[in-house]
């Protein structure tokens, strides 16, 4: 009863919740309806739509409303463990994204199956990829919203993700021809979302051979996601010290 | 309730249990606050602004207590309600709640707590709302059912339980805070201002079911600036100042102090003057003189010493001193 409610809070939490997943599917629609992309095309896009900006958007404020308006304070005198309210709402922002993905490849393969216009090769991966982006992104920003105020924290992470963009673009011109620059470059991109990582595991292992693991390869594939969920265990970790050991005014903003 | 305040720091200190919290000496307390000091740091500019919000207060509240705690804008007592819930840390000493310390998990299963600003998710329903309260305390769905039954009846709910939480009064939002505080039977009731929006028939229901519960044995501890309103219904006030205890008083000890209006034919400064010493005295003209009264008992011997010294007087009137005149003699007092 617990986790249900928990997790069914995520999704009505904030009325615009329902509007973001239909808006975002009707921007995969759009996409694929405007452009006929091939699998690669779509799958980046899904990747970037529903891994970054969504968990952005379904976020905003997952604890931050709650401190803003003193909700906090009765949450956490419940007889329960702090932690398991982090994980309960992670795992309903997880299992909406979960769902969301599910409904976006029955979209995509509709539109397809209607009109038999550009392809889904790959498809599989991409959802996979982006579902486990959307996880470590979801995590860092919960965990942020444990900290900062009101919806701040997705506003908070996307700066931050851009900034770090520019200055790893910025970082590789720079560095790519030094010794070193490589090492360099994926030490302080480690702690970061895998961004790359997934993308290229989405990628790699349709490359040549459809749904076969040659180009990427096996325990690479099965290292990109791991490595994807060791970041969302630790963001989450992180976020749940911090929940628990924070002190809570009753006071409203 | 048992207090324990530096009185050698020349803090007044007057116990007085009364008949409800007499019989709870000796049983376990609910809430054991030792030597509790809360510190707070703000980070200015360049530097540490620290603001001590509580000093070494000690208290416990037992079983089937009622306790009011009052006090000026600052004076802490939010800062110990939120101690108790396990909402802050403090800085020195401890809390411990039905035994356990605050914050635990065992101590907030006997505990609920209502805000002074209840929130709720906007799209619940009051309804649905006591489900997910009830949901998270870990009862199950026939408990659950009963308890907003229970709730329903208890707080005159019915013409909004099924309604969106958006559109509630302040009223409708304090009855449904004060619902979810409820939902687990609680050995402690913590309330920061209940009767905020509250109607006179809503008051008057809130006090009815905080008498209920204090009968059945909860604890309840109450923060509020509705004096008259405690008074009505609390057993025993704490008065908080700068983050002290400054004198724990029972009903019955506040009701022992008060004024003698005494109305004379003439001479009213001349007879004070000369009969009553100038300390006594609060209020004087020819035709009036207003007495501090320390106990009642006192009166007659007052009054035939007036009279004695030849005055002629008209009437007299014991004004009992009220916890509101209370709290701003000793507000005044402290300043």
């Amino acid at each position: 009863m617990r986790a249900y409610e928990l997790i069914k809070e995520t999704f009505l939490r904030r009325g615009y919740i329902w509007m973001v997943h239909v808006i975002w599917l009707a921007l995969y629609g759009l996409f694929w309806w405007l452009f006929i992309p091939d699998g690669e095309e779509f799958g980046q896009f899904l990747f970037t739509w529903s891994g970054f900006f969504l968990p952005l958007a379904l976020s905003a404020g997952v604890f931050g409303d709650d401190i803003a308006s003193g909700r906090i304070c009765v949450l956490v005198t419940k007889p329960f463990w702090s932690g398991g309210l982090y994980i309960y709402r992670l795992l309903g922002l997880s299992l909406q994204a979960a769902v969301h993905l599910l409904l976006a490849a029955g979209i995509i393969g509709v539109l397809h199956a209607l009109t038999r216009r550009g392809s889904l090769e790959g498809l599989g991966l991409w959802l996979l990829a982006s579902w486990l982006l959307f996880n470590t992104c979801a995590a860092l920003s919960t965990s942020l919203s444990v900290v900062v105020g009101r919806a701040y924290n997705s506003l908070l992470l996307f700066v931050a993700m851009a900034t770090g963009f520019i200055v790893v673009a910025l970082l590789t011109s720079l560095l790519h021809e030094h010794a070193g620059g490589e090492t360099f470059l994926s030490t302080i991109k480690f702690p970061w979302p895998p961004f790359e990582l997934l993308s290229k595991f989405a990628r790699g292992e349709h490359e040549e051979h459809g749904v076969t693991v040659e180009a990427f390869g096996l325990a690479k594939s099965l290292g990109c996601v791991a490595r994807s969920l060791m970041l969302t265990v630790v963001y989450g970790v992180i976020g749940i010290i911090l929940l628990s050991r924070r002190q809570f005014s009753c006071m409203r903003d | 309730m048992r207090f324990d305040s530096p009185v050698e720091r020349g803090q007044m200190a007057l116990v007085r249990p009364n008949q409800a919290s007499a019989g709870s000496e000796g049983t376990q307390a609910v809430v054991e606050c030792r030597q509790l000091t809360k510190v707070y740091k703000k980070l200015l500019a360049r530097r540490t602004r620290t603001v001590c919000a509580l000093r070494e207060v000690s208290l416990s509240v037992h079983k089937g207590q009622i306790v009011g705690l009052i006090g000026p804008n600052g004076a802490g007592k939010s800062t110990l309600l939120n101690l108790i819930a396990g909402l802050i840390l403090p800085t020195e000493g401890a809390v411990t709640v039905c035994g356990h310390p605050a914050r635990s998990v065992k101590a907030r299963d006997g505990l609920g707590y209502m805000p002074e600003h209840p929130a709720f998710l906007g799209g619940y329903s009051a309804r649905a709302t006591l489900q997910y309260h009830g949901a998270l305390l870990g009862l199950s769905r026939e408990a659950i059912a009963r308890q907003v039954d229970k709730s329903v009846q208890q707080l005159q709910m019915q013409e909004f339980i099924d309604r969106p939480c958006c559109d509630f009064s302040q009223g409708m939002k304090q009855r449904l805070a004060l619902a979810t505080a409820l939902m687990n039977d609680p050995q402690l009731l913590l309330l920061d201002e209940p009767s905020n929006g509250l109607d006179p028939v809503g008051i008057i229901q809130l006090r009815d079911l905080l008498k209920q519960l204090r009968d059945s044995g909860t604890a309840v501890v109450i923060s509020s600036h509705r004096l008259g309103e405690l008074e009505k219904l609390t057993s025993d006030y704490i008065f908080m100042h700068r983050g002290r205890i400054i004198t724990l008083a029972d009903q019955a000890a506040t009701g022992q102090a008060g004024r003698l209006r005494v109305e004379l034919v003439s001479n009213g400064r001349h007879v004070a003057e000369a009969l009553l010493p100038a300390s006594q005295v609060l209020e004087v003209s020819d035709t009036e003189l207003v007495i501090a009264v320390n106990d009642p008992a006192d009166v007659p011997d007052i009054v035939a010493n007036l009279a004695k010294g030849g005055a002629r007087i008209t009437s007299v009137l014991l004004q009992k001193e009220d916890i509101e005149e209370v709290f701003v003699r000793l507000c005044q007092e402290r300043t």
